[in-house]
């Protein structure tokens, strides 16, 4: 007889055997799953709901991607129109629609209010594909007709309101009179253009020519579509601009890149939300790995009797790992349906907040990557407990006390679950769009689960050596925080993981926060002031400064240009770096000045050129961007500005504090270069609020071309937004206390028996109800309150290192944070630890000492 | 039913074997001596009584005979198999084929129900019709129409019936008895009793039973007694058959 032979056993009968214990335990013998369960569908459904919802924007994207572009091509100039040349080649090229956009004021006719406004001049062939919707369903064409020599113009809501006109009443914008002939409730291309700074008004392209506002230099913006002929590639069609016109300032876009900005905001926000998703999905494995101990703990004479009757230890593991991953795989599945079903209930909440309709359905791969996170956390966690059920020993039945359960793992199991860990990272690191940032979260998480670990271990170890107190209550508490089984490590763990959460995301945002009202009240300007002509700056200087209670006025030059190469090379040969790929994407603002800059950067390496200097041009670069393109002192830039070459040299570098939201210039040219192109100034002044709408007026009033962008609006707009990611970061880290708190609950309840037992002996031997509970409270104090303090150490160094170096934010240590949050960890800590000993100080003695 | 080609081995080689027999187990108070030098064989078909007082080492003398613990030193061999080097899986198999075991406590699964419990042992040896033995045995047993019930559904001594029919089923060559009937009242331990005797003479099976009870003992043919680890007597007597 060979014995091995017979080890081989059909995973028929593991699978037999499996479904027996399954098979009516669910109701009783299971019970402690029901944290185990809620654990597993909690964090898949987070990670589920933020991959579906991403998802379902990103088909809407793609699914509106031509007509969120406004055509097959879009190709887009800064501040000049194409040549006549180039527009005859465009225009013969398939169907071509021309759009100038630009912001400007629109005030009433009788001078009393004006309002910045995102002005769209379109032509007859605007819009190429979808349509724009005015209230009351009337054709745009007709709406911006001109009749009786009054041009049309339709205004958003917004901008109504604003000026308190309505449709019928007239407006001014630069130097013409509008009638508004209607309300434009939908813009089919409205995902196109960056930051909104005020209501969209659209007036036809002739009637732009009316306003006077297109000046040399205005900050306007040419985009031209085209609708290619059916079977026209668009690969094909770029390769042919290209040639036809190598050195066209244009940005040439298809509907792949339909809207980049909400693209890369949504990949961004997608990977944050997932990340805190799988720390709740982490933490509930706690919670997951608990149940299934305290299960098998339950199963250790079963499996010694199973073994008795000659069950190799292969098939134990089996058995129960099978019934583990069933059990998981039903949470999995309820989390994912869950996932699946959120974008239905989020798509009405994020209507007003996203320029295109969500494509509610069920998108199989963001499913199934919770599902794989899910298989993972639950395998991760489970298999210690089971590999040592599996070394359960048959003599068990005999003898428990003399030989104790194995406690340690083989090397071998420790190198499986090593490898299931390492999966779980891969897997978060792979799928990331931010690799580095979804290494360092898999860094930070093994650190804190390590730290914790090693916390538990120290207070149980402190609790164990520490010389025995005088205090029978102390004494109690003490020896429950180390006595074995104690619920000491997965409280620390689960409470410590959640209140980490709670407290990074808590400091990030306080962080933020306090930095922009810092800026908005100490450093920002008031007033942006574009579009200043030059005849017109020494007026408005004048006009500004004499103004009662302005502040700090600056005003500088500003055109437009784009970086053509770098050292030598051609941009369209060099792989931007991916935090400074806007450096060489279309064209950037670039300014002349002859002294430094007074504030919002300082000069970090080089010389800053004599005031007076008149050679050849030098230019002081950004010192990130330059380190970032690997560019140094002495290296050419080259720059196409309203289509002519410039070669200038780096004479030095600033380091830029971009948060400051002043006048900051990547690039600041020497004088001399440019002095003769056609450009505008624009200016910020720093002005109380009181006085900003008298200002605004009166600028208004002297200078109707200039635009006048106030910061605190701006401010209020971005608020907003983070507003909004701050509540679906508050969500999915809710998700992620509700699961510590589960965990939490789920050990205090573990001990119960043996907190019941404890409490009726002690209550035999004379103590009151009062000594007990006194007894449990200083034991779940001194749980919460070492838990909190190293949470709140950990989570402000996780905020720390987010603030600082993701967001390069400067940080500040917020004390409130941390003492709330460690409020909340000791109260919850009491909370629960007070309802198991309620329920323990509420038995009486005498059936349990019976049985017993 | 199994290793029919063995058969002729019975009559001439020892069904249990030990040798300068050892086991010391640690605990927390230093290395306590369990087992000091123990030489027993014991025959196929013989129904032997182990006595002696509490601690003085039976069950752990029957562990290591069942392939449940390991000797510190000596030779075991059981049914021609030297027990000494085999893994964990290597006893387990040496049980299910060889080794019927039946506890004070029963010791069913208690998610099973008695037909599943005692269709497990014939399971893991990978019988197809498993079923229908275990359906028969606990006919034998007198439980044939509680086939569906689970432990909890059933008194002790039904439970301890179950587990015969459990320890029988596979047929072994030995059946090892840790006090069977010390959780059940005189009269239903009498009858568990009868039970255990006659179907270990009906299959010819071995039987070895730790038992502090006198009278059990005697229905014994051979008594060992054991004390501080020592085998310190054997005595064979002539049992009328009941």
């Amino acid at each position: 007889m060979t014995l091995a032979a017979g080890t081989r056993l059909p995973y028929l009968l593991t699978w037999r055997l499996a479904r027996r214990e399954l098979r009516g335990g669910l109701r009783s013998r299971f019970r402690g799953f029901r944290i185990f369960l809620s654990c597993l569908v909690l964090g898949t459904a987070a990670i589920a709901a933020v991959g579906s919802i991403s998802s379902s924007i990103g088909a809407g994207l793609s699914a509106d991607a031509r007509v969120l572009l406004g055509g097959d091509l879009e190709l887009r100039i800064h501040h000049r129109p194409a040549t006549p040349e180039q527009r005859e080649w465009l225009a013969s090229s398939g169907r071509l629609s021309e759009i100038v956009g630009l912001r400007a004021m629109a005030g009433r006719t009788d001078g009393k209010d004006r309002r910045l406004i995102e002005l769209k001049a379109v032509d007859d062939a605007y819009p190429l594909v979808g349509t724009v919707a005015l209230r009351g369903g009337r054709p745009l064409a007709d709406a911006l007709a001109s009749r009786d020599g009054e041009h049309g113009l339709v205004a958003a809501e917004a901008l109504l309101k604003r000026l308190d006109v309505s449709v019928g009443d007239r407006v001014t914008v630069g130097d013409a009179v509008f009638r508004i002939t209607g309300v434009l409730i939908g813009e089919p291309d409205r995902a196109t253009r960056g930051i909104q700074l005020g209501p969209r008004v659209m007036l036809s392209r002739a009637a732009l020519d009316a306003t006077q506002l297109l000046k040399p230099g205005a900050l306007s913006e040419y985009a031209y579509r085209i609708l290619l002929p059916p079977g026209t590639e668009s690969g094909d069609f770029r390769d042919r601009l290209t040639r036809a016109f190598p050195d066209a300032p244009w940005r040439v876009r298809d509907p792949t890149e339909a809207a980049p900005g909400l693209t890369r905001f949504i990949e961004r926000l997608t990977l944050f939300l997932t990340l805190v998703g799988l720390s709740a999905l982490l933490i509930g494995g706690i919670g997951v790995g608990n149940a299934v101990r305290a299960f098998l703990t339950q199963r250790r004479p079963t499996i010694a009797t199973l073994k008795c009757l000659g069950a190799p230890s292969g098939l134990v593991l089996r058995i129960y790992l099978t019934q583990i991953v069933l059990l998981a795989a039903l949470g999995i599945a309820a989390g994912l349906a869950l996932g699946a079903l959120s974008p239905l209930a989020a798509a009405p909440l994020l209507a007003d907040l996203l320029p295109v309709g969500m494509r509610a359905g069920i998108y199989p791969q963001p499913l199934a990557l919770a599902a794989i996170f899910g298989v993972l956390t639950t395998l991760v966690f489970s298999l210690g407990p089971l590999m040592l059920a599996r070394d359960v020993p048959a003599a068990a039945l005999f003898r428990q006390a003399v030989a104790p359960a194995r406690r340690r793992l083989r090397a071998r199991d420790v190198a499986v679950t090593g490898t299931l860990v390492m999966a779980l990272a891969v897997l978060t690191v792979l799928t990331a769009g931010d690799r580095l940032l979804a290494t360092w979260f898999v860094g930070g998480a093994m650190a804190a689960f390590a730290a914790f670990r090693v916390v538990a271990f120290g207070v149980t170890r402190l609790a164990a050596w520490w010389p025995h107190p005088r205090h029978p209550q102390i004494r109690l508490a003490l020896a429950n925080l180390h006595r074995p089984g104690a619920p000491t490590t997965s409280v620390v763990l689960s409470l410590g993981m959640g209140i980490t959460v709670l407290v990074a995301i808590t400091m990030i945002e306080r962080n933020l926060g306090a930095r922009i009202a810092e800026i908005v009240e100490e450093q920002a300007p008031a007033f942006f002031f574009i579009d200043i002509q030059p005849q017109q700056t020494a007026d408005f200087d004048a006009l500004v400064r004499s103004f009662p209670g302005a502040g700090a006025v600056r005003q500088v030059p500003m055109l437009r240009g784009r970086i053509t190469a770098m050292a030598g090379v051609s941009v369209s040969d060099i792989q931007p770096p991916p935090h400074h790929a806007w450096v060489t994407r279309g064209d950037r603002g670039l300014t002349w000045t002859r002294t430094p800059p007074e504030s919002g950067s300082r000069i970090v390496e080089g010389e800053w050129w004599p005031a007076d200097y008149d050679g050849p041009p030098l230019i002081s670069f950004d010192a990130e961007a330059a380190k970032a393109f690997g560019l140094a002192i002495g290296d050419e830039v080259t720059f196409n500005i309203l289509g002519r070459q410039f070669v200038a040299t780096i004479a030095n570098l600033r380091r830029i504090d971009w948060a400051s939201l002043g006048m900051n210039f990547v690039v600041i040219f020497s004088p001399g270069a440019l002095e003769k192109a056609p450009q505008i100034s624009i200016a910020t002044v720093q002005i109380g609020r009181e006085s900003e709408d008298a200002l605004e007026a009166a600028v208004n009033s002297q200078f109707p071309n200039i635009s006048a962008i106030r910061v605190r609006d701006v401010v209020a707009d971005v608020n907003r937004i983070m507003g909004s990611i701050d509540i679906a970061a508050k969500a999915i880290a809710a998700v992620a206390i509700v699961a510590g708190i589960l965990v939490l609950s789920g050990a205090i309840a573990a001990g119960r028996r043996q907190r019941i037992y404890d409490a009726v002996v002690l209550k035999t031997l004379g103590a009151t109800r009062r000594n007990v509970l006194t007894a449990y409270l200083v034991e779940f104090t001194l749980l919460g309150l070492v838990t909190a303090a190293i949470a709140a150490a950990a989570g402000s160094l996780a905020a720390w290192a987010v603030t600082t170096g993701l967001m390069h934010v400067d940080w500040t240590f917020t004390p409130g944070a941390m003492i709330w949050t460690t409020l909340v960890s000791v109260g919850a800590t009491l909370f629960f630890g007070a309802i198991g000993a309620w329920r323990a100080l509420g038995r009486t003695a005498s059936p349990l000492l019976r049985n017993e | 039913m199994h290793e029919q080609s063995t058969t002729h081995f019975r009559d001439k080689l020892p069904i249990v074997a030990l040798s300068a027999l050892e086991l010391t187990l640690s605990s927390t108070a230093g290395a306590v001596e369990i087992l000091r030098g123990i030489d027993v064989e014991i025959g196929p078909g013989e129904q032997v009584a182990l006595v002696g007082a509490s601690g003085a080492g039976k069950s752990s003398m029957m562990m290591i005979i069942g392939g449940l613990e390991r000797a510190s030193a000596g030779s075991v061999v059981v049914a021609g198999l030297d027990l000494t080097g085999m893994s964990e899986d290597e006893l387990a198999l040496f049980r299910r084929n060889n080794v019927g075991i039946v506890f004070q406590s029963f010791h069913l699964i208690p998610t099973m129900t008695a037909l599943e419990n005692v269709a497990v042992p014939l399971e893991f040896a990978g019988h197809a019709d498993a079923f229908a033995l275990a359906a028969a045995e606990l006919a034998a047993v007198g439980l044939g129409h509680r086939t569906g019930h689970y432990p909890g559904q059933l008194s002790g001594g039904e439970q301890q019936r179950v587990a015969l029919a459990r320890a029988f089923v596979t047929e072994p060559r030995l059946l090892l008895a840790d006090e069977p009937t010390g959780n059940l009242d005189g009269d239903t331990g009498g009858q568990i009793i009868d039970l255990m005797f006659r179907l270990s003479e009906r299959k010819g099976t071995t039987l070895l039973l730790i038992t502090h009870d006198p009278a059990l003992a005697s229905r014994c043919a051979r008594e060992l007694r054991i004390a501080d680890g020592r085998i310190v007597g054997d005595v064979t007597r002539l049992v009328t058959p009941r």
